[in-house]
């Protein structure tokens, strides 16, 4: 997940905004969004029994 | 009001051609689009993360998507993923000649990394998609 989440946000990261230091907080922020959600979706669905 | 219409169509600049070739090469070969154009980090981080995608997923042991139908599912059903799998071009294309990562193997599917697989070779090609229309702005100066 921490890979995929890597492989992702490097391309977002590098495709959006103007200068440098943008694209590093994006990719950032689209990398931790993507492990919050994955944690929170996993822990989600190991208390939904079906 | 035709005169405005006529105004703003004016002001639309057409695509140069070549951005169209650039389109093509940079969905053939992940990264190369950008290369051409000496953007050597956006090809090395954006292509880098295709292909490394695409090798992690085949590693994995994951499945790539064509028109066969395999058991219990039908032709149409493939159509959406194969889509995704078509993303990353000549890679895709090579796979499939040489019989790498389409095999119906009940082995390979077994394997607890093998959904983790097609997962990363589906977002390769999602992600060269990205990486294409990227190419093809820069080439058509809608992007710096």
């Amino acid at each position: 997940m921490c890979l995929f989440a890597v492989i992702a946000a490097v391309v977002f990261g590098a495709m959006a905004k103007e200068d440098n230091r943008e694209r590093w907080l994006y990719g950032l922020k689209v990398f931790a969004e993507f492990i919050v959600i994955g944690l929170a979706l996993g822990w989600l669905l190991y208390f939904i029994p079906w | 009001m035709v005169k405005t219409e006529r105004m703003q169509a004016d002001e639309v600049e057409p695509t140069p051609g070549n951005a169209w070739m650039i389109g093509a090469v940079a969905w053939f070969v992940p990264g190369l689009g950008h290369a051409l154009q000496k953007r050597w980090i956006r090809a090395a981080l954006m292509g880098g993360a295709v292909w490394l995608s695409f090798f992690i997923g085949l590693q994995m042991g994951g499945h790539m998507f064509d028109l066969s139908a395999s058991e219990g599912s039908s032709t149409l059903l493939q159509v959406p993923p194969m889509i995704a799998n078509i993303g990353t071009g000549a890679l895709y294309i090579v796979s499939w000649l040489l019989g790498i990562g389409f095999a119906d193997d009940p082995v390979q599917a077994a394997r607890a990394t093998y959904e983790y697989g097609n997962t990363f070779l589906l977002i390769a090609g999602l992600l060269n998609y990205l990486t294409m229309l990227d190419a093809f702005d820069i080439a058509a100066g809608r992007k710096p």
